[in-house]
Formats: C-alpha cells, sequence, structure tokens
C-alpha cells in the first residue's frame, strides 16, 4: 500500500485590499500535484521558492484545507479524517520558529510529547533515545534561546519522532544551517529511513536530494514537471554539457542574444559574490566556447570550463533557467 | 474516562509551560508582580479614612479590573505569542485538543494573577494597618474559585477569536474599559441606563463581581450568592459547549482562509 496518495491537489489563496471598493485577488499556490508515495519511501518534492513546496505539505499536514483535489496518508483522507492523520505523522518545517525559546529543550519534548498523547512512561524513556539520536544529549536542560540554529532544527526532528510516526514530513530542513550541521542532518534523515519511516523531503539543494531520496518529483509554479529517479532526471541531459563562463556582470539583453543562439537549449545564471556564473545547456559541447565568447565581446571574462551534466542541471532545464 | 485523564494531563501541561514562560518573562513579571503592589498601595492610600467597607468594595473591584485585563491581554495574547514563535501550527496539527491546551494557558494567566493580586492586597493592607475584613469569608473564597473557573470559560471563547483574526490583539484594548462599567467591577451597575443591565446579566464577570462583593461585604444573603454560583455555573457550561462548535468551525475557517502561520501587526 502506499503510504501517501495525492490526486490533482490544487490550493488558491485569496488575498483582499480596499476598504469601501473591496476587491479579492487569487493566487495558484498548487496548480494540480499528483503522487504517490510507498511506504519506507524517501521522496525529495524539489522546486525553487514559490513552487508550492510548503503549501502542498501543508495540506497534507493538515493544517491547509485544499481548494481542489484530494490526499490520502496511510488511506485516511487528509481533510475527512484529520483528527485521524495527525497522530500518525510528523512534521519540521525549515528554520527555527516552531520551538518555545525561553524553555529549555527537554521541556520542549515533554510538552510535545503530552500533547502526541505520548504516557509519561514512554515519554521518559524516549526523550533520551531521541537526544542521543540528534545529538542533543547533555544540553537538553540548556533554554532553547541559546542554541545554534542546527541544535534547534535537531531538536525539531527530535519533536516530530516523539510520537514515532509512520510518515514523516521534512520542509527544507537543512535551510540556514552551516555545511557541517547539514551533513549531520541529512545523516540524521538518512538513518529514519533505515528505520522504515515513510518521508516526504522538500528541498531546493540538488546535491540533498540527489543523496538521499530514492525518487524525485520536481514542482514549478504549483505542478509537478517531472517525476523519477534521480538517475533517471539525470538521464534527461545526458545529451548536453554544460558550458560555464564566469563574468563580472552581464547586461539582460546578453542573456536574451545567448539563449536565442540555435544550439543552447538552456541558460542560467548563478551569483556567485562579485561574479555570475552563466551556465549554457548545449549538445555542442567545448565547440559552443568560441561562439559564445563572441557574443561576450566587450564584457569582463573569468575562467571558462565544459563539464558533464549533474541533477541541477537537469532541474534547471525542467523548471527554466531563471536566476538563482 | 481515560481520555479525561489524558485532556486533564494536557490542560496540567500547557498550564506548567505557560507558567514557565511567563516567569523568564521581564515585562509579565513586572505586570503579576509589581505592578499590583502599585495598584494596591496607591488604592489603599486614597482611602485611608473612608472605613472598612468602602475598601473591601475597591480592593475587590481592582482586583476584578486586573483579572479581567489579564484574561483579556495575557489569555488573549498567549495565542498571539504562539503566532509569534510558530507553535501555533504545531499545537494545531497536534492530535491534542486546542481547546484543552488554551484552557490551561487561560487559566495559569487568570491564577497567577489572582494569587498575586491577593498577595498584593494583604501584604499592602497589613504594613499600612489597614483592615480587609470579609463578612463571609467561606463563600467569599468559594465565589473566588468559581469565578476564576467561569472567567477562564469566558477566557475560552475570547482567545478563539485571537486564532481567527491575526490582528485581533489590536481590537481588544477597545473591550477593556466597557467591561469594567459593565459588570460593576468600580461602581454599581444601578447607576448605569436601565437598557445596559440586560447586557451586564449576559457577562459572567459581572456575576463573578457581585458574588465577590456581596460575600465579603455582606450585601447579599449566602442563599443568594449560591444563586450567583449557579448563574456562572451555567454561563461557564455554555461558554465550553459553546466552544466546542466554535473552535470546530473557527479552526476549519483558519485552515481554509490559511491564517494559523500569519503574524498579526
Amino acid at each position: 500500500m502506499d503510504a501517501i496518495t495525492v490526486n490533482h491537489l490544487r490550493r488558491l489563496y485569496k488575498s483582499t485590499d480596499g476598504i469601501i471598493k473591496r476587491t479579492t485577488k487569487e493566487v495558484v499556490a498548487v496548480e494540480d500535484v499528483s503522487f504517490e508515495i510507498r511506504q519506507g519511501e524517501l521522496f525529495g518534492l524539489l522546486g525553487p521558492n514559490g513552487a508550492g513546496k510548503t503549501t502542498s505539505v501543508k495540506m497534507l499536514t493538515t493544517l491547509l484545507i485544499p481548494s481542489g483535489g484530494s490526499a490520502t496518508i496511510l488511506g485516511l483522507d487528509v481533510v475527512k479524517d484529520a483528527n485521524k492523520v495527525r497522530p500518525r505523522i510528523g512534521f519540521i518545517f525549515g528554520g527555527e520558529r516552531g520551538l518555545y525559546w525561553r524553555l529549555s529543550g527537554l521541556d520542549n519534548l515533554r510538552y510535545f510529547a503530552s500533547l502526541y498523547y505520548v504516557d509519561e512512561a514512554t515519554s521518559k524513556k524516549r526523550i533520551p533515545e531521541l537526544l542521543e539520536i540528534v545529538g542533543l544529549k547533555g544540553r537538553e536542560r540548556e533554554k532553547v534561546e541559546g542554541y545554534s540554529r542546527g541544535m534547534r532544527q535537531r531538536l525539531h526532528i527530535a519533536r516530530a519522532l516523539l510520537h514515532d510516526p509512520e510518515v514523516l514530513f521534512l520542509d527544507e530542513p537543512t535551510m540556514g544551517l552551516d555545511p557541517v550541521g547539514a551533513r549531520e542532518l541529512r545523516t540524521t534523515v538518512k538513518n529514519l529511513q533505515s528505520a522504515n519511516k515513510t518521508i516526504l523531503l522538500t528541498t531546493h539543494y540538488m546535491f540533498e536530494a540527489d543523496a538521499l531520496c530514492q525518487r524525485i518529483a520536481v514542482i514549478n509554479k504549483g505542478k509537478i514537471v517531472a517525476l523519477d529517479t534521480p538517475e533517471k532526471l539525470k538521464e534527461n541531459v545526458q545529451d548536453l554539457s554544460v558550458v560555464e563562463v564566469e563574468l563580472y556582470g552581464i547586461p539582460q539583453e546578453v542573456i536574451e542574444r545567448i539563449k536565442a543562439l540555435d544550439f543552447v537549449v538552456e541558460v542560467s545564471i548563478e551569483n556567485r559574490d562579485q561574479r555570475q556564473v552563466m551556465q549554457v545547456h548545449t549538445p555542442k559541447g567545448p565547440e559552443a566556447i568560441p561562439v559564445l565568447v563572441e557574443h561576450l565581446n566587450g564584457l569582463r571574462i573569468g575562467r571558462i570550463i565544459t563539464r558533464e551534466p549533474t541533477l541541477e542541471d537537469a532541474y534547471v532545464r525542467l523548471v527554466g533557467g531563471a536566476e538563482q | 474516562m481515560k481520555r479525561i485523564g489524558l485532556n486533564l494531563r494536557i490542560m496540567a501541561r500547557a498550564f506548567e509551560i505557560e507558567l514557565r514562560q511567563n516567569m523568564t518573562d521581564g515585562f509579565v513579571l513586572f505586570g503579576i508582580l509589581i505592578q499590583p503592589l502599585i495598584v494596591a498601595f496607591m488604592a489603599l492610600w486614597m482611602l485611608k479614612g473612608k472605613g472598612p467597607d468602602y475598601a473591601i468594595f475597591v480592593v475587590i473591584g481592582s482586583g476584578m479590573t486586573g483579572l479581567w485585563t489579564t484574561l483579556l491581554f495575557n489569555g488573549g495574547n498567549s495565542i498571539t505569542g504562539e503566532r509569534w514563535t510558530g507553535t501555533l501550527e504545531p499545537l494545531v496539527a497536534s492530535p491534542a485538543s486546542l481547546r484543552v491546551v488554551i484552557y490551561g494557558k487561560v487559566l495559569a494567566n487568570v491564577t497567577q494573577s489572582l494569587l498575586s493580586m491577593i498577595g498584593s492586597y494583604f501584604l499592602i493592607s497589613f504594613a499600612m494597618g489597614y483592615p480587609l475584613t470579609l463578612t463571609y469569608p467561606g463563600l467569599f473564597f468559594l465565589s473566588l474559585v468559581i469565578s476564576v473557573f467561569s472567567l477562564v470559560s469566558f477566557g475560552l471563547i475570547l482567545a478563539s477569536f485571537f486564532i481567527l483574526i491575526p490582528d485581533f490583539a489590536r481590537m481588544v484594548n477597545t473591550l477593556e474599559f466597557p467591561v469594567y462599567i459593565l459588570c460593576g467591577f468600580l461602581f454599581p451597575i444601578a447607576l448605569l441606563p436601565g437598557w445596559t443591565t440586560p447586557l451586564s446579566y449576559l457577562l459572567s464577570p459581572y456575576w463573578a463581581a457581585l458574588a465577590l462583593h456581596g460575600a465579603a461585604q455582606g450585601t447579599l444573603e449566602p442563599l443568594q450568592i449560591v444563586g450567583t454560583w449557579g448563574i456562572m455555573a451555567f454561563f461557564s457550561l455554555v461558554y465550553i459547549l459553546a466552544s466546542g462548535r466554535l473552535y470546530r468551525v473557527i479552526l476549519r475557517k483558519a485552515r481554509r482562509d490559511a491564517t494559523l502561520d500569519i503574524v498579526g501587526n
């Protein structure tokens, strides 16, 4: 049985403006999302900011009512059976909110354990185990306000696991973490999957999805634009090479001119401090370099390299090469 | 039966968490410990020479104003606080009943405020050598306990609006003084125009003030005091029963309108 099924899920946000003459505006956050996640699978939902990842997760965690479509968790409808779904899922949202900062990590866990009807005896046994798993043992009596961002994120994970849920939703769990903290957290997530939890992970870090997920759905503008294993997604761009050109300022009209070249499939720009790295997806490989340089005439050019495409390139091709 | 036990545990934990959070907040501590001392000192200083009956009326009346303010600001604002900390969503998405959690939080705020005010008045009156005599001490303390539960049940209804409307904290300012006046905290409602009387009767804080004033000054017979308890119990029951439906409707609307993660101004 699938742990999660999502059928044509849709969500609109309405906002009103004006005092006397009120106007209502509708924004489509999730247009049409469908997928299934098998029990014990680590599934990635990958997309740029504003693609509809968090909205989708909020509908699945019963915090938002869908405007259309349906979804089930372990066979239970997320709207009609919300009260039955809640004890069986755990979730964390990226960032530092969602904890009581003036209380200790232990107080936070004890409180949330009671909210999930975890009895006192189980709670006393489970909390130290979780503190050990997330690496907060010895720091649990300190106030959360004194924790680092990574420690807070790990406390979130412990909170989500208090009632030993079958399904976990991790919404950008490594957002804002330093590289070491992010790596530790990824190890924790990997271990959770080994414990046969079904996990839906949202991220916009390609390497994270590549390293962790068995299957990935790429979401853009509220729609699933691709759904496959990381390897299969990469195959979509195997016929292409990526030429990376380091630049120190590039006008929009030059980008448009390069996009219009017949051998160019996709162009994306990545800002790195004072520089921009233009990534050109092309089947021509290094042969494209002279033509590209010709079009960049007059601009300050740094390093130029040609490389094999990655999952990130597949993703860029799927969601379009907007500036990252 | 098991469900009741679990809910009582959640309520107790919410009560404890709210108290512990308040104890680490300098602003709340000032409101709970220092402000009542200042108010008590000023009230009793002004009443010097007016006689013990009048003093006890003002002591209870100003105590009730403090209780109402606590209910309005700390009780309701605890929901606003949950929005600020981003914990409202985890609370709503947990299997626990939000009503039970909020009841525990409001009870914590009201109890804390009440104990601090009683302490302040006894301390200041003792320091100033001012007698605070109660006509029916037993009935007074029972009235106090029933009043707390009645006010907390009222607070449960009030808090639901903080869930529905992220900016509700700004609107509550307008509710502070009308309730002081309509409930006869500081002067009898007989001084108000007749058309306001039915409004007073609909507010449980009015019956709480009546019971407390009556038991302290002896202006009500014991049976009449018991009558006010019955009315408070009736209102509490109505509030609690109504809150079941109200919270279902409000939480559904908040999930539909996506207002749970909005931080009000």
